[in-house]
């Protein structure tokens, strides 16, 4: 097709030099341009739209397909490619690592709350031509308007959430609302246009106030880790306490068992002793003096034995033991 | 001969092309034609697509659009009734759906565009200025489902507002729509697409939401130091309870233990005069053995039992 398609626009200049000459050229020529406009190629994502004098007659699929020549037009119309207009910021270069770009998009992405707030929206806007005879015939400038309407629909559903919704939970659910309401007004626009899905990318708290923003995060953080420290401290101090607790019971119960016990051997030696002593508690009681006294006496540091009648000693010990 | 033939011919084929071309003309799909004759409309309007003829040289075809036509306002710097400085950007779909009075009225579509600017941008001030803000805002009352922490803590809450950005929307479309009455057009739906501040005011809003935010990461901190206090305050008393408990326990394990030992002694040494007797004796040697040690001096009387027999044997 391009081969021929050259031949022509070299043909045409050749053409003007060979009229006078060859009346065959013409011919051939019209013959060409009669071929060219009669057959017309689909491409698989397209369809074609044919009108007659202007007006609509038909619509052809995908393939090699015939019109009348000159009298008929056809507009091609790719119903199956998936479109996307982007909102709040524009790619700059597709690929593996896509750019993007904000600038002059600013505008866009700033709404306003419900609770009077402004939150930073990106979102992108896949769509489809679902009807050709509507995009082309319908409404002037298809895409402008769909722009218009994405627009108008996200602020209207952002208009009535608070900024917080907008921020955390209300995502999906914008999203899902917007597709619904924007499908709405494109066929009460009959746009000709179905919008598949839109996608809010960054939904941020404007530049200026982001640093606060954060500060909420960093304080929520802060307010847990103070809590989880408070929590450590309790749980290092606590079991141990309750285990020094037990220590202690323990001990006591030990302390009690040893006293008791103590008595019992105690109260069973002296029963033994009472005992014998009841028998003979003379002789007893004397033996155990004595000795006790004979075990306790070789230890002592001085002894000194008086007669009862030395009393006079006294002074002179006095002065020995004080040496 | 055969030259002149040809000129003939090709005046004669030009010539006929001209008159084809003056009483044929194609309405497009996209398209609606007047027919003027010197500049004064005939007949009615051709709205339908494809071959139309009429009268050459005499008769002159006017085009208009048929389709919807955008028309996007410029963005409107207007106070609300709560004296809040916005911006309104609009737009709005129209049609002609009468070409021949909108011929007659506006020409061509650039006066309708700027007839449609004073139309609707009036509409809009008038209206915006009767409301306040939240109502160009707001389209329903609903209430904001619960966005966590941060939600809870701000108590998140929407003013009530009584007529909506929907119906303001409404309300402006109609009465542009009145005044557009006579200009063979309609406007088939005006929106609000952007309502943003000025730019002070918006600084302001910026401060606002930095103060509120600031005040809920305050409220954070402070819940955190608190619950930190409230665990620590629990620590302590467990912790003391648990000490207490524990001394508590022990003395009376242990005041239990003396009692019974006490009894225990008692009920031996308490038997008879005799092991009174007894008892008192072993505990004063008991006593001896424990408390005499070297240093310990003694002076002992041959008067003593011990030493009775150290002067002589009786």
């Amino acid at each position: 097709m391009e081969n021929t398609f050259d031949i022509k626009k070299i043909g045409s200049p050749i053409l003007k030099k060979i009229l006078k000459y060859r009346m065959i050229i013409i011919i051939v020529f019209f013959s060409l341009f009669i071929f060219f406009s009669t057959f017309i190629q689909i491409e698989p994502e397209e369809v074609g739209v044919i009108t007659r004098f202007g007006e609509y007659v038909r619509k052809v699929e995908p393939g090699l397909n015939m019109k009348m020549p000159f009298i008929e037009q056809v507009y091609k119309v790719p119903i199956e490619r998936q479109q996307k207009l982007e909102f709040g910021f524009r790619t700059v270069k597709a690929g593996v690592n896509t750019q993007y770009s904000r600038s002059g998009a600013k505008d866009e992405s700033l709404m306003l709350t419900g609770d009077l707030n402004l939150a930073d929206v990106e979102w992108v806007v896949q769509y489809r031509i679902n009807d050709p005879y509507n995009y082309l015939f319908k409404v002037r400038n298809p895409q402008n308007t769909l722009r218009d309407v994405s627009e108008a629909v996200l602020r209207q559903i952002v208009g009535d959430r608070t900024v917080n919704e907008v921020l955390t939970v209300g995502r999906t659910e914008i999203a899902t609302k917007m597709v619904l309401l924007a499908n709405q007004i494109c066929k009460e626009y009959s746009l000709g246009i179905k919008i598949d899905q839109i996608v809010l990318q960054d939904v941020n708290p404007p530049e200026l106030v982001k640093a606060a923003f954060n500060a909420v995060n960093q304080a929520q953080q802060e307010r847990e880790t103070l809590i989880n420290q408070a929590k450590s401290e309790y749980n290092k101090v606590i079991p141990k306490a309750s285990g020094q607790a037990e220590e202690t019971i323990q001990k006591a119960e030990g302390f009690a068992t040893e006293r008791v016990n103590n008595a019992l051997g105690e109260v069973a030696r002296f029963n033994a002793i009472y005992k014998e002593y009841v028998k003979a508690p003379e002789v007893t009681k004397r033996r155990i003096y004595l000795e006790t006294m004979s075990s306790v006496l070789p230890k002592l540091g001085s002894k000194i034995i008086i007669d009862e009648q030395g009393n006079n000693v006294f002074p002179l010990l006095q002065m020995q033991l004080n040496k | 001969m055969k030259k002149n033939k040809i000129i003939y011919s090709i005046i004669t084929l030009i010539i006929l092309l001209i008159l084809v071309y003056q009483s044929v003309y194609i309405v497009k799909e996209t398209e609606q034609v007047v027919i003027t004759q010197f500049g004064k409309p005939v007949g009615e309007a051709k709205t339908e697509p494809g071959l139309k003829f009429k009268t050459p040289f005499l008769q002159k075809t006017n085009y208009f659009e048929k389709r919807y036509m955008e028309w996007d306002g410029n963005p409107n710097q207007v106070p609300t009734k709560d004296k809040k400085f916005i911006f309104v950007d609009t737009y709005a779909r129209w049609q002609i759906t009468d070409p021949l009075q909108f011929f007659i009225r506006m020409t061509n579509e650039r006066g309708a565009q700027s007839r449609l600017d004073d139309i609707l941008d009036g509409e809009t001030r008038d209206y915006i200025a009767a409301h306040n803000l939240e109502e160009a805002v707001r389209s329903h009352n609903r209430v904001p489902a619960s966005s966590g922490a941060t939600g809870e803590m701000i108590s998140d809450s929407l003013a009530t507002i009584s007529v909506g950005r929907q119906e303001l929307q409404r309300m402006i479309l109609i009465s542009a729509n009145k005044k557009a009455a006579d200009l063979g057009i309609v406007i088939l739906d005006f929106r609000f697409k952007r309502i943003n501040y000025v730019q002070e005011v918006s600084e302001q809003v910026y401060e606002r939401m930095k103060s509120e935010r600031f005040r809920i990461a305050d409220k954070f901190r402070s819940e955190g130091q608190g619950e930190a206090s409230r665990i620590n305050g629990e620590k302590e008393r467990e912790l003391k309870t648990i000490q207490s408990e524990a001394f508590r326990k022990a003395e009376e394990i242990k005041g239990k233990a003396d009692a019974k030992a006490a009894g225990i002694y008692a009920s031996a040494y308490n038997q008879t005069a005799a092991s009174r007797e007894l008892y008192g004796f072993l505990k004063s040697m008991e006593t001896f053995e424990t408390t005499f040690d070297t240093s310990t001096s003694v002076i002992l009387s041959t008067d003593s039992e011990l030493f009775k027999y150290l002067k002589s044997m009786k």
